[in-house]
């Protein structure tokens, strides 16, 4: 028997993949950020990003314009980022890094609950920062809003890699995850080297959770996206901004192909309930190849 | 001297806290006393988990799907093969265990996060797997023991009749799981004083120091694992055993994570401090959920504490045990300045 | 009392209580001569928290009653324990809400997983299981093997024969495409579905299903687009519901769409039309049973005026737009007309017959015109909904009450 091969079914499939891809980046980066500036991986990440997009859908609802309340959401959330290092993650910076972790855990319920308690629980609409308009390309559907959202990832990590290569903060910043004591002693401040790295991630984190609000958020829907941004940035490489958005645009391509395998021609795919199970499996592969990520360089433990 | 000292004293609260297990369930309502073996059920998995993780040095966020395959072996034997529950016991232990040498593998090649995310993998797919297996596992509606074999579960009736002795079933649970907690704990303690034990720390050290030596490096963490994963089975089984129904919903990724939580808040390398963080893990949800029925609040009190715990004693409870414990040592039989 | 406070008690030697599982006692347990007491279970955290308000309706809805006289001069104490939507622990809570606090009856708990799991427990035990929040059908099916259980809602098969009955008559040329969650609840839209269309079965072209676990359902939208689908069928909650409409739009696909109607709340449908557009929801097709508070259509209505003055009294004001909340409130106002006509001094048994014997014309929760009834062998409670379109922006309900039994 054979079967006709639908490529513009599989093309809208990738293109699709490489959308919902971008959402994941955007969040990968901000992990990847932390990681690389305080050496924890943080689990609240995803909450954070939620608990802003609240706030700016409530400067929203309290009259002020879309574009003020992004900025206003952004600086919110680069401050808020900083007061939390200085509140939680500063009592453990010397602990190890799975107390870190819990301690991040526990932040993730704390953010949950607090969103519930603030704000109902129903469905909540923001608008999107792009026009949700589709352009056709090639027989293939493509919105305004994925190619702005693949955009910002990109700009996004272009932006962190300079930043990390490039400036004296960037170079302060990895100087104090690779050594603090030997920071300390070239005068570079530890503490709030650490505290900015949050901020940062914190920032970035936000504008992941605008991106993610559309078509319509609630206090859980950062939650599939912090797992496939963990997945993605792991693929990529933990340590490498090019890494998470590469890892995290093929996390969202596998999740689409692997089920839509039948417009190959192959007149059979995998059931969608089996879905990340088996972009997990591929994920697995991968490492195995290549333990650090594809990006990622030889890890620097820090437990 | 010294160490006589604190053998004695170690001795001795060892002796007083069996004591007060073994009379804890006539001091609190029948039902508690479920909770209690609840609670003991979460000794077993992270007692397993520290040999793995605290021990090894491997982080493993998949201990709830090896708890899974635990629970479901046993449901599946109880309801398809008409096995009685608590024979069920051994088996998802070992077949876990085998499961869990599996497991063990990639971290042959992975480690750090990377590892982490491998296992994680394995828990955020286990939801899905169980449902698609439907035949084993009774897919999205599980497995419900009190309907498909009432016959197979031990004190369906309310008591359970041992060596003459008459229990409800509830204390049953409870004897049963502290029972089977207790013996792992000592098998614990005695394979983590041994050279396995003294192999694990080594690799968690420094894995290169470690293979200089001559330690097998692969032997010993797949071995970790599959230990690890003999507790989590047994772990998984007695939760169904007590719950008398199996069901994917319970054994999403969070389970995994509340597992590490619970690691971790008892101290990383410590035996003892699992309890607390055995206690910790049952408890805590209901407490949080008592605060308040305002939403969101018991989430607020359950993140809370888990940060002010873990600000308060970094290195969990056990780590704050040797704290105070060595220091009083110290402070018997040595001068302070 | 807290379970702190148990161990401190027990400590001191103070309680030592070993009651061991006794069966129902002579006179009922959870009712004294001034209170009757019901429990259940909820996910009051984690991500089906949001189902919360069906438990929080409720009890608003029994603190309004207290404070008019209780039922028979009782007051009815409604205590809902967390169970995350884990069966397991629901199955635990629900022992202890048996075995510890010694409830008259089991009422409200939500899920289908959840119930299933205490089903046979609480019929081992006689012990009523009272309104079930599921729309699976087995709770009204399957009275012969479970005689102490009892549903409430209309169940997810009838809502879907309808939809399935409605397209083989208006439209069998249609080329149909399901989305559906990949759980019991979507499994049984499903059935529904192909048992409407009958010998039209074959109208549907695709079925894609998705987890609760996903974070969107662009692939799955897209695959159905590219088997031609012209129909959709949304079997999906809210959420995803609304992903639906904005991913169809998004891929430039405008299918007729029929949304099932545990999505298909005014304000839900206010966001899908926002983020896609007026023409993606115009002439969606659903069913429905309760007053959606954030419908224009019952905005003078003296129900919902009522749902809100019960709410902003009892529940902190919180919930307003929350049709769950609603839903709590009618299934508590059944579970009061069932404990009225349970006699002076109900048992499990009489509370049962009562539930077995209803015939409610005056819930106010419910469209107007649907009665609450139930017979011995009819134990669908609600099996009474309207068809709907959307258009232009609002519903406009159509065609007579149809049977969702």
């Amino acid at each position: 028997m054979v079967f006709a091969a639908d490529w513009a079914g599989f093309a809208q499939q990738v293109v699709g993949g490489l959308a919902s891809g971008g959402i994941y980046a955007m969040l990968a980066l901000a992990l990847v950020l932390i990681y690389r500036s305080t050496g924890v991986v943080n689990f609240a990440q995803g909450e954070m990003a939620m608990f802003t997009t609240f706030l700016a859908w409530a400067l929203v609802q309290h009259g002020v314009g879309y574009w003020g309340a992004v900025a206003l959401t952004v600086l919110i959330a680069f401050a808020g980022g900083i007061a939390l290092e200085r509140v939680i993650i500063r009592p453990v910076e010397r602990a190890p890094a799975l107390t870190i972790a819990i301690v991040t855990l526990g932040l993730f319920f704390l953010l949950n609950g607090a969103a519930f308690w603030i704000w109902s629980p129903e469905q909540k609409y923001l608008r999107s920062a792009f026009s949700t308009r589709p352009v056709e390309i090639a027989g293939v559907q493509i919105s305004i809003q994925d190619l702005g959202v693949i955009a910002v990832a990109v700009a996004a990590a272009t932006l962190l890699a300079v930043l990390f290569r490039f400036t004296k903060v960037g170079l302060a910043m990895r100087a104090v995850v690779a050594n603090p004591d030997s920071s300390r002693l070239l005068g570079i401040r530890v503490g709030w080297m650490l505290a900015l790295g949050w901020g940062l991630a914190a920032a970035l984190g936000s504008v992941a959770g605008l991106l993610t609000a559309s078509p319509s958020f609630d206090q859980s829907f950062m939650q599939p996206v912090l797992l496939y941004a963990f997945a993605g940035a792991i693929l990529g490489g933990i340590d490498s901004a090019l890494g998470a958005v590469v890892g995290s645009l093929l996390l969202g391509v596998f999740l689409n192909v692997v089920t839509s395998l039948d417009t190959l021609g192959l007149g059979w795919t995998i059931d969608n309930d089996l879905r990340l199970p088996a972009a997990l499996a591929v994920i697995l592969l991968v490492l195995l190849i290549r333990p650090s990520g594809l990006f990622g360089t030889a890890q620097v433990t820090r437990a | 001297m010294k160490a006589v000292a604190r053998n004695a004293v170690r001795v001795l609260l060892i002796g007083v806290a069996i004591a007060v297990m073994i009379v804890l369930p006539s001091y609190v309502s029948d039902f508690h006393s479920r909770d209690l073996a609840q609670a003991g059920v979460f000794f077993i998995a992270i007692v397993g988990l520290n040999i793995v993780t605290g021990y090894a040095g491997q982080i493993s966020l998949g201990h709830g799907a090896l708890m899974a395959i635990g629970g479901y072996t046993t449901a599946n034997l109880v309801a398809h093969h008409g096995l009685r529950d608590v024979w069920t016991i051994p088996l998802a232990g070992l077949l876990t265990g085998v499961i869990g040498l599996l497991v063990g593998l990639p971290a042959l090649r992975l480690s750090g996060l990377y590892l982490a995310l491998a296992t994680f993998g394995l828990s955020v797919a286990m939801p899905s797997i169980l449902k698609h297996f439907s035949g084993v596992t009774g897919g999205d509606l599980g497995l419900r023991l009190v309907e498909e074999a009432p016959d197979k579960i031990t004190g369906l009736s309310g008591t359970v009749t041992i060596w003459g002795y008459t229990l409800t079933q509830n204390h049953f649970l409870y004897y049963l799981t502290w029972s089977i907690a207790l013996v792992l704990l000592v098998a614990a303690w005695a394979l983590l004083r041994s050279g396995t034990g003294r192999a694990f720390r080594a690799i968690r050290d420094s894995e290169l120091a470690a293979e200089s030596f001559g330690v097998n490096r692969a032997l010993y963490k797949t071995l970790a694992f599959g230990i690890s994963g003999f507790y989590a089975g047994v772990a998984g089984s007695l939760l169904v055993v007590s719950a008398e129904i199996v069901n994917p919903l319970s054994f999403t990724f969070l389970l995994s994570i509340t597992l590490l939580v619970g690691t971790v808040v008892g101290g990383l390398g410590s035996l003892s401090g699992m309890i607390v963080g055995a206690f910790f893990l049952e408890y805590l949800p209901d407490l949080s959920d008592r605060v308040s029925r305002a939403p969101g609040v018991a989430s607020i009190v359950y993140g809370a504490v888990i940060i002010l715990v873990m600000i308060a004693l970094p290195g969990g409870a056990g780590g704050a045990l040797k704290r105070f414990s060595e220091p009083l040592t110290t402070r018997l039989y040595t001068r302070s300045q | 009392m807290g379970k702190r406070s148990y161990i401190a008690a027990g400590l001191l030697g103070a309680l030592a209580i070993v009651s061991g599982a006794s069966a129902a006692s002579a006179d009922a347990p959870g009712v004294t001569s001034k209170e009757i007491l019901i429990g259940g279970t909820i996910p009051l955290t984690g991500p089906a928290s949001a189902y919360a308000s069906v438990a929080k309706g409720a009890a608003a809805y029994f603190k309004y009653v207290n404070a008019h006289g209780g039922v028979n001069k009782r007051k009815i104490k409604y205590v809902y324990r967390n169970d995350e939507y884990d069966p397991v622990k629901t199955f635990d809570r629900t022992r202890e809400l048996v075995q510890q606090d010694r409830v008259f009856a089991i009422f409200n708990t939500l899920g289908t997983e959840t119930n299933l799991a205490i089903r046979g427990y609480l019929n081992q035990v006689k012990v009523p299981q009272l309104f079930v929040a599921s729309g699976a059908s087995t709770w009204g099916r399957d009275y012969k093997k479970y005689p102490w259980t009892i549903g409430y809602q209309p169940s997810y098969v009838a809502e879907a024969t309808i939809y399935g009955r409605y397209i083989a008559k208006t439209a069998p040329k249609s080329r149909i495409g399901v989305l559906y969650q990949d759980d019991d609840y979507g499994k049984d839209l499903l059935v529904g579905l192909e048992r409407g269309l009958g010998k039209k079965k074959g109208l549907i072209v695709s079925k894609q299903g998705y987890a609760v676990t996903d974070d969107n359902v662009r692939s799955q939208i897209a695959r159905l687009k590219a088997k031609r689908a012209n129909t959709l069928m949304i079997f999906a909650t809210p959420k995803f519901a609304i992903q639906s409409y904005s991913s169809a739009r998004q891929l430039g696909w405008r299918p007729k769409v029929y949304v099932n109607a545990v999505s298909s709340a005014a304000n839900i449908m206010t966001i899908a039309t926002l983020s896609s557009s007026k023409r993606q929801t115009e002439g969606s097709i659903s069913v429905v049973f309760l007053k959606d508070p954030t419908d224009p259509r019952w905005k003078r209505d003296k129900a919902v005026a009522l749902f809100r003055s019960i709410l902003k009294k009892y529940n902190g004001g919180k919930g307003l737009r929350d049709v769950y909340n609603v839903y709590g409130m009618s299934s508590a106002f059944t579970m009061v007309d069932a404990l009225k006509h349970a006699g002076k001094n109900p048992t499990r048994e009489s509370v049962m017959k009562a539930a077995t014997h209803l015939n409610e014309r005056n819930n106010p929760f419910v469209l107007p015109g649907i009665a609450v009834r139930t017979t011995p062998t009819n134990r669908f409670p609600l099996a009474q909904a309207k068809l709907e379109r959307y258009h232009n922006g609002r519903w406009v309900s159509f065609g007579p009450l149809v049977s969702v039994r």
